[in-house]
């Protein structure tokens, strides 16, 4: 059997590519994906712990999770389709919204 | 069981103060009726109880009515709220609620044209009243205190009672409310002393109940004579501001600025009564202390003599009467300072009879004060002007004014038969007496009785002088266009007043020496009185008095005699230093300015850069701290995340640290 540090490794792996995409990419769609990545690393874990401890509730939590975040794409996508039409730009750093600082 | 109801008598001016206050200004005379009713029904509740008093066995026994209920507890100590009726308070409450009586109505007719104001006017009147009657029926020193401290926010508001709005320009407003506030910071000064005295009998004592206090006064200076002898002086500092006595006298003249019923106020039924009462009442505990006395006795005197000098040479009307009022409570002072030395000798029979004198003459003062000051009053209401250089002739114009107002002269002056005599002469006798049985301070009561006896002559003239001026001779400026006589309100106090100024001396032979007997020792007023007349130093006052009356009718009537001449025609140092007021007023500022201005500096100095240094600083630095921690929003959510991130991670090591330290999974 694969033992259970192979697939956290790959968890934790997954998360820092997330973690690195988000702080540094500067399109916003590019940081929706990375975040995608960095909740399916969480959900690598949830189902690697199911499997290993013969408990049902972490793949439960899984597919939960993976509702919410369909549904968290949904809407942060909208809201990058209205700063588009208002702003014609995805950037991050674009200065208009950048404004809201001291 | 009438004296049951004793708290009625402050209660019910209180009561009308409100009833004006509120609904006045509908009532006729806005609330002046009110008030009148309020002080006549004060006057015949305080007759009742005084009658019950007198006739009943607590009087038989020389002991006080009194009665109290527990107000409040601060550690061990007890304060309480009650009345105390005894012989002293009976004879005080008459007199101030009767005299009070008669301003009032008076002041209908004085007040008429002063329009909506009256309502204020006589809503502040009623609450002086309740000031002074609920000071003379307390039962202990706090209490007596803040009624004392009621008097001196009433005298306040209305010495500045034209402060607004004068009849007679800004000028005379402006100096209405610098008078207002002269007095008020005057007389402050000696309540702040009254109110360390009464810290200090609080500590000795643990009470401040009058019953307490005179029964334990002699246990408690055997065993602590100093700081007993410091309490007295202190509440005897209150004393020197509330009655107007050398060195605090000043604010007295300069508090005619307010109307003349409010100066007949002051002077007669409250105010500066309040502070002999004070020595009066607290007579069992001032007699503890031989030289406390003699203190007293000295600041009396000079007071009685600086205040006449500066009554000779005075032109206003209002400010000679303000003059004399301060000799006459000097007075006072002396014979309560006089007659507690000789019983603080041993001499009790004289120590009541010098108790007797300051009281009996406080009494008497109060009739002819009153009676003057109404008097005055009249003539101002008829001729538009204090300055008696204007005035002259009014006899013949106001023939009632003139008539009561030569009986308060004779009264003061101190002619046989009228009150003053009787008291005057009580006084500057038992300054004799202290002079003869004391020990070494008593050379002190040699040079009092012989400034008393000046002071006499002074009295006699400048009185004289005044009336002289004012009713005799040419008319002048003013007195010409004189409307004559004043309406009966005004007049029929008048006349009331001069009954008693020409009879309330006899009182003595008739039951007030019993009535004003202190610590259960009595004088017989007959014989006292009587004995006046085989005295020869009465003779020689009595001589002195005629013949500064005589003096002033030759230098005001006949004119044979030329005042110019004595003062180079206003040139002489003397007559300067007088019209100076012995330089009081300079000597005022130059402390309000030196020390009091200095002092101010200096807090306000300690204030700004200290006080406020240390909360400015400490809200500069949380401002500062603010305004470079708000850098950190840069509006970037990206940095947003990556502070979340090393948060977070600082958190997760801290948790694993921790976890390893405490044994590991």
């Amino acid at each position: 059997m694969i033992p259970m540090e192979f697939f956290l490794i790959l968890a934790a792996i997954l998360f820092c590519i997330g973690a690195y995409g988000v702080l540094t990419k500067s399109n916003a769609i590019v940081v929706l994906m990375c975040i995608e990545l960095m909740l399916n690393a969480a959900n690598i874990n949830f189902v690697t712990f199911a499997a290993y401890n013969y408990d049902i509730t972490g793949q439960a939590f899984v597919i939960m999770s993976i509702s919410v975040a369909a549904a968290e794409v949904a809407v942060g996508i909208a809201i990058l389709l209205n700063a588009y039409k208002i702003r014609k730009t995805t950037e991050l750093n674009d200065a208009e919204l950048t404004t809201m600082r001291w | 069981m009438i004296a049951e109801y004793t708290w009625l008598v402050p209660f019910i001016p209180m009561m009308c103060f409100l009833i004006i206050g509120i609904i006045g200004k509908k009532t006729p005379e806005k609330g002046g009726y009110i008030a009148i009713a309020g002080a006549l029904c004060s006057f015949i509740i305080a007759v009742a109880i005084s009658v019950e008093y007198l006739t009943g066995d607590a009087f038989a026994n020389g002991d006080p009515i009194t009665s109290q209920i527990e107000w409040f507890h601060i550690g061990d100590y007890t304060i309480h709220l009650g009345y105390y009726v005894d012989g002293l308070t009976c004879a005080m409450m008459l007199f101030s609620s009767f005299i009070s009586t008669l301003i009032f109505i008076y002041s209908i007719g004085y007040m008429h044209d002063q329009g909506e104001r009256k309502n204020r006017y006589y809503a502040e009147v009623s609450l002086f009243l309740t000031g002074m009657l609920g000071l003379i029926v307390s039962s202990n020193f706090l209490e007596l205190f803040i009624f004392w401290e009621v008097m001196g926010l009433c005298s306040y508001l209305l010495i500045g009672f034209w402060s607004f709005r004068h009849d007679n320009g800004d000028e005379a407003s402006a100096n209405a409310a610098s008078a207002a506030k002269k007095a008020f910071l005057v007389t402050r000064m000696g309540d702040v002393c009254l109110m360390g005295g009464l810290f200090i009998f609080l500590n000795l004592f643990m009470s401040l109940d009058y019953t307490t206090l005179f029964e334990h006064a002699e246990a408690v200076y055997a065993q602590d004579p100093e700081l007993m002898t410091l309490g007295l002086l202190l509440i005897f500092g209150g004393v020197i501001g509330k009655s107007a006595q050398f060195p605090l006298h000043d604010w007295l003249p300069d508090a005619m600025a307010g109307p003349t019923t409010v100066s007949s106020l002051i002077h007669a039924a409250t105010m500066v009564k309040a502070g002999v009462y004070l020595v009066a009442r607290a007579f069992p505990l001032y007699v503890m202390d031989a030289n406390v006395m003699v203190f007293v006795g000295i600041i009396g005197g000079v007071t009685a003599f600086i205040a006449a000098t500066m009554a000779l040479n005075n032109m206003n009307i209002k400010k000679v009467l303000a003059y004399s009022t301060i000799s006459q409570l000097g007075y006072m002072i002396l014979a309560l300072g006089a007659g507690g030395y000789l019983w603080a000798l041993g001499y009790e029979e004289l120590g009541a009879l010098g108790f007797f004198a300051g009281c009996f003459h406080m009494i008497n003062h109060a009739f002819f004060k009153a009676l003057l000051f109404m008097g005055s009053g009249s003539v101002i209401h008829g001729t538009g002007t204090e300055d008696m250089r204007l005035m002259g002739g009014l006899f013949k114009k106001m023939k009632i004014t003139a008539t009561t107002m030569l009986f308060g002269c004779l009264a003061i002056a101190g002619i046989p038969i009228f009150s003053g005599f009787w008291s005057k002469d009580l006084v500057i006798d038992i300054a004799m007496h202290a002079f003869e049985h004391g020990t070494d301070a008593s050379v002190w009561f040699i040079v009092l009785w012989v400034l008393a006896v000046i002071t006499a002559f002074m009295t006699a003239f400048y009185m004289f002088r005044m009336w002289f001026m004012t009713f005799m001779g040419e008319p002048r400026e003013n007195a010409q266009h004189c409307h004559g006589e004043s309406p009966k309100t005004m007049t029929m106090p008048l006349v009331i007043l001069a009954i008693f100024a020409l009879i309330s001396g006899l009182f003595m032979f008739f039951g007030l020496d019993k009535m004003l007997a202190v610590m259960g020792v009595q004088i017989d007023g007959a014989e006292e009185g009587l004995a006046l007349f085989s005295n020869m130093f009465t003779y020689l006052t009595l001589v002195l008095a005629v013949v500064g009356i005589a003096i002033a009718y030759l230098m005001y009537v006949k004119k044979t005699v030329d005042p110019g001449k004595f003062n180079k025609h206003g040139d002489s140092w003397l007559y300067k230093a007088l019209t100076q007021r012995w330089w009081f007023p300079d000597l005022y500022n130059q402390i309000s300015w030196k020390l009091g201005y200095g002092v101010a500096k200096g807090v306000n100095y300690i204030d700004r850069q200290i006080v406020d240094g240390t909360v400015n600083g400490l809200s500069g630095a949380v401002v500062g701290g603010g305004d470079s921690l708000s850098k950190v929003q840069t509006g970037h959510v990206q940095d947003y995340s990556s502070i979340v991130l090393i948060g977070i991670s600082a958190l997760a090591v801290i948790f694993l640290i921790i976890v390893a330290q405490l044994g590991g999974f």
